[in-house]
């Protein structure tokens, strides 16, 4: 058999047949006295401002549901004309503020991402 | 009879203390191997023991079952022997993914091979206890927790090349002892 054959499979003989070391005491009674003391309380799945923030958006959309519903038909076609009167203008005489919408929201991304970024880096580092 | 795995986790989920006591009587002794292997000191293998189970309990509600309960431990532990050793992430980062020739699995039922095993198992068992730590974590959740390369890459969070890199130049390492005990011998 090839020489280098051969000690791969010395080798991974002897990687396989390595011992489990035994446990030199059971940690059961400790672990579980430790996850009775509030340090290790189950963090919420989720929390009460969650369910604030939850509320109010979804009250948000329900209003702006319900007045969209109860406009009278005149007023929804004065509201379509503007927006599209609005649309057009902005497409003549704004048209620079698409990148600087674009960046501005790159910039608020950025922003929002870094500082979790540099924590983990830290966290990884420590 | 032995309540199984996934049912025993469920019940742990809901936060059933007793479950979870038999989920940690179940797997403590590889998580403690694991742990073992890395720190090289009983009393920290025990400590970091203990924390992997405290986080698995605070984070049971969202462990999902995508992987194995044990491999998912074993995530935890890593992760606090990421935090105990600094150089543990950068040392395995750095193994890199370079090719390397693929060696075929090799038959061990020679008995000539098994003699000779056994008269260098004492020699190569040394040289894994001197291998560096990065590549005794990958050697242990290899061999000696039967993971796969895919397993270990997730576990580890490393990319599937640097697991195989990092396997390949262990074993060199190994070879290479085991070459200059051969020597050795010649020359005796």
């Amino acid at each position: 058999m090839d020489k280098k054959l051969k000690q791969h499979a010395l080798i991974e003989d002897a990687l396989k047949s390595q011992i489990v070391a035994p446990m030199p005491r059971s940690i059961t009674t400790e672990v579980m006295a430790r996850i009775q003391t509030a340090d290790a309380k189950r963090p919420a799945i989720i929390t009460w401002s969650d369910f604030a923030f939850g509320f109010v958006i979804a009250s948000c959309i329900a209003a702006l549901w319900f007045t969209s519903q109860n406009l009278p038909p005149i007023l929804l076609a004065k509201l379509r004309m503007q927006s599209i009167l609005l649309y057009q203008d902005f497409m003549v005489n704004s048209r620079w503020l698409v990148p600087t919408l674009f960046f501005g929201l790159a910039v608020l991304m950025v922003a929002l991402t870094i500082p979790t970024l540099i924590k983990m880096t830290v966290d990884r580092a420590r | 009879m032995a309540e199984t795995d996934p049912s025993l986790i469920q019940r742990a989920q809901k936060g059933d203390q007793n479950a979870f006591a038999a989920l940690v009587d179940e797997h403590q002794r590889y998580v403690y191997n694991l742990a073992l292997r890395v720190v090289k000191d009983e009393n920290e293998a025990l400590d970091l023991t203990q924390e992997t189970f405290v986080r698995a309990w605070t984070a049971l509600p969202n462990f999902r079952g995508q992987s194995q309960f044990r491999t998912w431990l074993y995530r935890i532990t890593t992760n606090l022997c990421y935090n105990r050793l600094p150089n543990l992430r950068r040392s395995l980062n750095d193994l890199g993914d370079d090719v390397m020739e693929d060696i075929p699995e090799t038959n061990l039922n020679n008995p000539a091979i098994r003699f000779e095993s056994s008269e260098t198992r004492t020699h190569l068992y040394k040289a894994i206890d001197e291998l560096d730590t990065n590549y005794k974590l990958l050697i242990t959740l290899r061999y000696q927790n039967e993971l796969s390369y895919e397993e270990i890459a997730s576990t580890l969070n490393l990319p599937l090349g640097t697991v195989k890199t990092g396997i390949f130049r262990a074993k060199e390492q190994l070879r290479t002892s085991l070459a200059h005990l051969e020597e050795s011998w010649i020359k005796n």
